[in-house]
């Protein structure tokens, strides 16, 4: 019933032996060691499970690990293993998480919409985000992490 | 919540072997685009297949291009290709404006509209802008390839003219002559939610009128009624007056425990009326932008 | 006093690098090894029946299926403050939801598919869905043994009523201030069920090992409570509490709904069965909306008499809650509004009722704001109402009754010194209160509107805190404390207390989160009470190991004792200027005499609190004799809202809330509370709402359907103002605020509402359906 499946993971290739109903997020928390993407609904509705495949931040618990064939995943892990990114820098100066449990995934996305727009305005922050459930901040300061010159420089 | 159901998965690369696939398994197999639907009816058992059949490896379902006189979306489009699609965006901004009202970005950057039209949900976000801009639906199956109007594809809720060994490989969208138009969403609050009622308008440089709406009746509909009503007029408070007593009777909204309705009811005739008065200040090329919301 | 250097500002979060690096450990992140087992709950289709039979056999037949578990293998009952809970269902099932049996696999898969195979016969019973018809005559009893229950000494339940406790407060005489009143002033208030929705589900993991101990790892606000409820509920296997080991990694949000046991007691109990062997139990999103806690309904009727110029004269306030099918944390919750449904007033007359009703919904319990959310909502509501009726302004109203330090509260003790006159001020001021605002839009209006809170942690009177300190080589710290951070930034505020008295900047102060092998004693983390009383027991531990450096000093070194002080990570003298012996060189190793002994050793300090002056027990008649709350924090809020008159949709421009936290120890922490708070409590009004059908089976347990605020539903702007009336007996004045911020989010809204356009809602929560069906039926739609 396993299969072998060959993949990238934070910039490392890899594989696992997945059974088919093996879904994304538990395999590469089980698997792999990659606990940073969390499941907080299991139903791609609260966020905190977002990881990027192929440069794209996708809910993992709406995934199959079968699917990942070929394909490259970055978590939050591996946005953290060389330096500190701004954003994150950014997240410690402006409280912009509390219990901590949306932070990788909130990171994931916002590391998505920088990538793609360096420089957002306000409006596309929370539209990246709009699909990251935060109960204890508010988001003001979430927004206010993003804004931050030392992360999107002009507006 | 671990997946219960064991079941095989298969990765076909051409419509042709998926075809197969399908007839084998028939009703005992699902197909696997996006999975934002699916994986959650697999956690929570709604779902019990045999057979995963993950067509994201058929490269030819891919892309968003130009085919004859239609736009093609493939199968495999995703709502994010949908919304950074430059075409999309100038040539069927309705359609553009509903795929942004769509779940979140991490969803959309992993669901594809055909697998949206193929949960056939009354609350459907894409089905009123492709009733509007009269998309056709690509389906092949084991006689070859068919093409059916979107608006005979819904049967109702959740419910498709698909058989159980055919899949959808492609939406065709027309050409539109000049025309601006909004898509009018209804949630529960400004954050992401299924619709509890929307509406999509389009008009023309003549001023012809079209108009649909989900979530308001047990699939999807587009109205010759109100078109008919609305076209070439001033939509003054008398002409609004008409269109929301036709609402009544052309829809067919139900109580549940996302709104009344009533309370769809009412919102129909004000999406509406905010609706026609976006898309005919666009056409005059004035605000709002699309994507801003208008109610 | 010195002049504070790191007590009241802002200090970076000890916890910053593990969270934003995804380094920092939750439950669910730990790894137990390959001989991990998961358990997968068998759960009641009914609200209410009587088990007849439970059939294991073909789920222990499934191959990786290690055990079956029924009610049978734990006869056991549970519960904080009245043991009415069970570990699994005895004979009887209350809820929809509730847990019957469990399958022990070595696969979660093989354990949910084995689950759906426990075949379980019941014989229905007819349910009570709603507190109002439990309290009928012919209603259905949920628990026949409710007199034999062991509960807490200030707890009053009526044997043979679904009525499991009844809090009664009577303070003056309340038909003669209703009859001095010029205005007497009546209503109904209703308030739906909530859930707390942190976005980490609940889990535990239990391991019994081979020689008897037991150590549960759980997503907890409360890991000393959690030892002695599972000591003391499986104290007939033979295990003590020093046998019970809890440890709570970081936690992914609490907000009550963590304190207490809950599912925790599975994760306890079935590790018991399976010696040697780890079990888990993780909660799917489902469950965690229908057996955990919920924040409990109530029907509220108010009555308020006032005199013309605006004074209150008398107040009744008669609660029903919606209790569950399990009261024993719910209980307290209606207690302490019974002691408090007055809101922030000098009162001379009051009579309140509050009445814990079983009901066969999920069970109640604690929930960010421990009741005060529900009657806040009434009373604030009353307020302005009568404030338009006696065509008075509605802040003056308040500033008229605010209540002030020494001023005798409802049960008879005093009030403690306060802000709220000040708060109230300055909310008016930011809010541009008297300025009227209107929008562009013709199809938008604009209501101001404003609203009072108050609370008091809700704790046992011996609900005590501890703390350790110990110094490292190169004299950073470690604090060890059982005080959970949930988000609030406990760690941080505790290190800011640490640092301010030995001089150790934050940066080189590690706080570590619970493990009761270890770390010392704290009641709970609750009730906004933790950077209060921790917050002592760690200046006093602080203190002890900076009285035991200086006493060395002077010892070994003969330096005048009273000279000598700490500075910069060291020790310096008054009179003796240059001189300084840096913590580092003796910490640890201690200081070498000129003998070249060494004297001294490594520095530990501790401190405990205990809040020597409360008493709970009182008359139960009138609650007259007792001290139960400690202090109450005060404050005042205001709203801008604008609101689409045809459509009912309404949007926050914004809101100020000014809370007398009488000491900020970090004033951006408060910020976080106030921002957060505030948007969780506008959600319960503007669209959060439990949902059950007709058979008691909840309709919303998930996301898609239980809405709960996104980015794009944050207010334009909040605004944070922190008023400093220093507590007496709080570290630098300091008293909590993390509950706070939600309380006046749903009256704020409703008053705003009838601000706006005249119409008044009384039930929440308040959606955008209901603005318009309020404005058909006044025709003014």
């Amino acid at each position: 019933m396993k299969k072998t499946i060959h993949f990238k993971l934070n910039g490392e290739k890899t594989s696992m032996d997945v059974a088919p109903n093996d879904v994304l997020l538990e395999a590469l928390r089980a698997n792999l060691g990659a606990k940073s993407p969390k499941c907080g609904c299991d139903r791609g509705d609260c966020g905190t499970c977002t990881v990027m495949i192929n440069g794209r931040a996708v809910r993992s618990c709406l995934i199959l690990a079968v699917e990942v064939e070929g394909c490259e995943i970055l978590t939050l892990e591996g946005v953290s293993k060389g330096r500190i990114a701004a954003l994150q820098r950014s997240f410690v100066k402006h409280n912009s998480f509390q219990c901590g449990f949306c932070a990788p995934g909130m990171i994931m996305s916002l590391t998505e919409l920088l990538n793609h727009k360096p420089t957002p305005t306000e409006e596309e922050v929370k539209e990246a985000i709009s699909g990251n459930l935060c109960r204890c901040t508010g988001y003001t300061q979430i927004v206010e992490g993003v804004m931050d010159p030392a992360v999107s420089k002009k507006r | 919540m671990p997946i219960a159901t064991e079941f095989e998965y298969f990765a076909p690369a051409s419509v042709r072997e998926t075809v197969g696939l399908l007839s084998k398994f028939k009703d005992k197999a699902r197909l696997l685009a996006g999975g934002t639907d699916l994986i959650v009816q697999l956690k929570e058992d709604v779902s019990k297949p045999q057979a995963l059949v993950d067509i994201k490896r058929i490269a030819p379902l891919g892309g968003i291009k130009v085919q004859g006189k239609f736009l093609r979306l493939g199968a495999l489009a995703t709502f994010t290709e949908l919304i950074e699609s430059t075409v999309i965006k100038s040539k069927y901004p309705i359609l553009w404006e509903a795929a942004r009202t769509v779940a979140s970005p991490g969803v959309r950057n992993r669901a594809t509209v055909a697998g949206n039209i193929c949960s056939a949900v009354p609350s459907l976000d894409s089905a009123p802008a492709l009733l509007v801009y009269e998309a056709v639906v690509v389906i092949e199956g084991p006689k070859g390839s068919r093409q059916i109007p979107f608006a005979s594809f819904i049967t109702g809720p959740r419910r498709t003219v698909l058989a159980k060994d055919e899949l959808v490989t492609a939406i065709l969208l027309p050409q539109p002559g000049k025309h601006c138009g909004a898509y009018v969403k209804l949630g529960r609050y400004a954050g992401e939610d299924l619709a509890q009622a929307g509406v999509a308008v389009l008009a023309d440089a003549k001023g012809a009128i079209r108009a649909a709406f989900c979530a308001l009746a047990p699939a999807p509909l587009r109205s010759a009624k109100i078109e008919a009503l609305l076209s070439c007029k001033k939509c003054d408070a008398a002409v609004m007056a008409q269109a929301c007593a036709l609402l009544e009777r052309e829809l067919a909204p139900i109580s549940d425990i996302r709104s009344s309705k009533e309370y769809r009811l009412h919102m129909a005739g004000v999406m509406l009326e905010r609706g026609l008065k976006a898309a005919c200040s666009r056409l005059k090329g004035e605000g709002p932008d699309y994507g801003k919301h208008l109610i | 006093m010195n002049e504070l250097k790191v007590v009241g500002h802002s200090s970076e979060r000890v916890d910053s690098l593990e969270k934003i690096t995804g380094a920092a450990n939750y439950v669910d992140d730990l790894n137990f090894g390959p001989e991990l087992l998961y358990a997968y709950l068998v759960e009641s289709p009914c609200a209410h029946a009587e088990i007849r039979k439970i059939n294991t056999a073909k789920a222990e037949r499934v191959p990786g299926v290690v055990k079956v578990l029924t009610g049978k293998d734990f006869p056991l009952s549970f519960g904080l403050y009245m043991q009415d809970r069970y570990v699994l269902a005895q004979d009887r099932v209350r809820f929809v939801g509730e847990q019957v049996a469990a399958v022990v696999a070595r696969d979660p898969k093989i354990a949910k598919r084995a689950a759906a195979l426990v075949e379980v016969t019941y014989k229905e019973l007819p349910p009570v869905l709603n507190q109002m018809d439990a309290l009928k005559k012919d209603a259905p009893l949920l628990h026949p043994g409710l007199k034999a229950y062991k509960h807490v000494p200030w707890f009053f339940p009526k044997g043979d009523t679904n009525i499991a406790h009844w809090r009664k407060t009577r303070k003056g005489d309340t038909e003669k201030g209703f009859k001095q009143a010029d205005f007497v002033f009546e209503d109904v208030y209703t308030v739906p069920r909530y859930a707390h929705c942190a976005i980490e589900v609940h889990g535990a993991v239990g391991l019994y090992d081979a020689s008897g101990r037991l150590t549960v790892w759980t997503a907890s606000q409360s890991p000393y409570t959690q030892r002695n409820v599972f000591a003391e509920a499986l104290s007939p296997l033979g295990i003590s509490h020093k046998d019970v080991r809890v440890i709570t990694p970081y936690v992914g949000g609490g907000f009550g709904g963590k304190a207490g046991v809950s599912m925790e007691i599975l994760g306890a109990a079935f590790a018991t069965k399976f010696k040697g062997k780890p079990v888990k139990v993780m909660w799917n999103r489902a469950q965690e909306f229908y057996n955990t806690y919920q924040r409990q309904g109530v029907e509220a009727h108010l009555k308020v008499g006032m005199k013309r110029d605006g004074r209150i004269t008398a107040v009744e306030h008669l609660l029903y809650w919606d209790a569950g099918a399990y009261v024993e944390y719910g209980a307290n919750v209606v207690n302490a509004v019974g002691l408090s449904a007055t809101g922030p007033y000098k009162v001379d007359n009051i009579k309140i009722d509050s009445l814990c009703i079983y009901t066969n919904l999920p069970p109640g319990g604690p929930y960010r704001g421990f009741g005060y959310s529900e009657f806040c909502f009434g009373m604030e509501s009353h307020l302005t109402r009568i404030a338009k009726k006696l065509r008075m302004d509605p802040i003056e109203i308040r500033l008229k009754n605010a209540i002030k330090g020494g001023d005798t509260l409802a049960y008879g003790a005093h009030m403690n010194p306060n802000g709220l006159s000040k708060a109230i001020e300055e909310v008016s001021k930011e809010i541009g209160w008297g300025k009227k605002e209107q929008s562009s839009d013709p199809d938008k209006v604009i209501g101001k509107s404003f609203a009072c809170f108050w609370k008091a942690p809700a704790m046992p009177p011996n609900a005590s805190s501890s703390a350790f300190i110990k110094f490292n080589e190169d004299a950073s710290l470690n604090i060890m404390v059982s005080g959970m951070e949930i988000g609030q930034g406990l760690l941080t505020s505790m290190a800011q207390i640490a640092s301010e008295i030995l001089t150790v900047p934050v940066s080189k102060i590690r706080v570590e989160t619970p493990d009761t092998d270890r770390n010392p004693y704290e009641w709970q983390t609750v009730g906004s009470h933790v950077t209060w009383g921790c917050g002592n027991a760690v200046k006093k531990a602080a203190i002890d190991c900076r009285e035991q450096i200086l006493d060395l000093v002077h010892r070994t070194l003969h330096l005048e004792r009273e000279s000598l002080y700490l500075e910069d990570e060291a020790v310096k003298s008054r009179t003796k200027p240059g001189w300084e012996l840096p913590l580092k060189n003796f910490v640890i190793p201690g200081i070498q005499a000129e003998d070249f002994t060494f004297k001294g050793g490594p520095i530990m300090g501790r401190g405990v609190f205990m809040p020597e002056f409360t008493s709970a027990i009182s008359d139960p008649e009138t609650s007259q004799g007792g001290h139960p709350n400690v202090h109450y924090t005060t404050g005042a809020s205001g709203l801008t809202l604008e609101i689409d008159r045809r459509t009912g949709r309404m949007k926050v421009l914004k809101v100020v809330l000014a809370a007398d936290v009488g000491k900020a120890i970090n004033p951006d922490l408060i910020r976080g509370q106030v921002v957060g708070g505030m948007l969780q409590g506008l959600a319960t009004v503007l669209y959060e709402d439990m949902r059950f059908d007709a058979k008691g089976r909840m309709l919303n347990p998930n996301f898609t359907d239980y809405k709960i605020p996104t980015v794009m539903d944050a207010p334009v702007e909040t605004k944070t103002i922190i008023i400093e009336v220093p507590q007496p007996d709080g570290p630098y004045g300091a008293r909590g605020v993390g509950e706070h911020t939600m309380i006046p989010a749903a009256p704020l809204i409703a008053n705003a509402i009838e601000d706006a356009l005249g119409v008044r809602i009384t039930s929440m929560p308040i959606t955008a359906e209901k603005v318009v069906a309020a404005l058909k039926k006044e025709g003014k739609l």
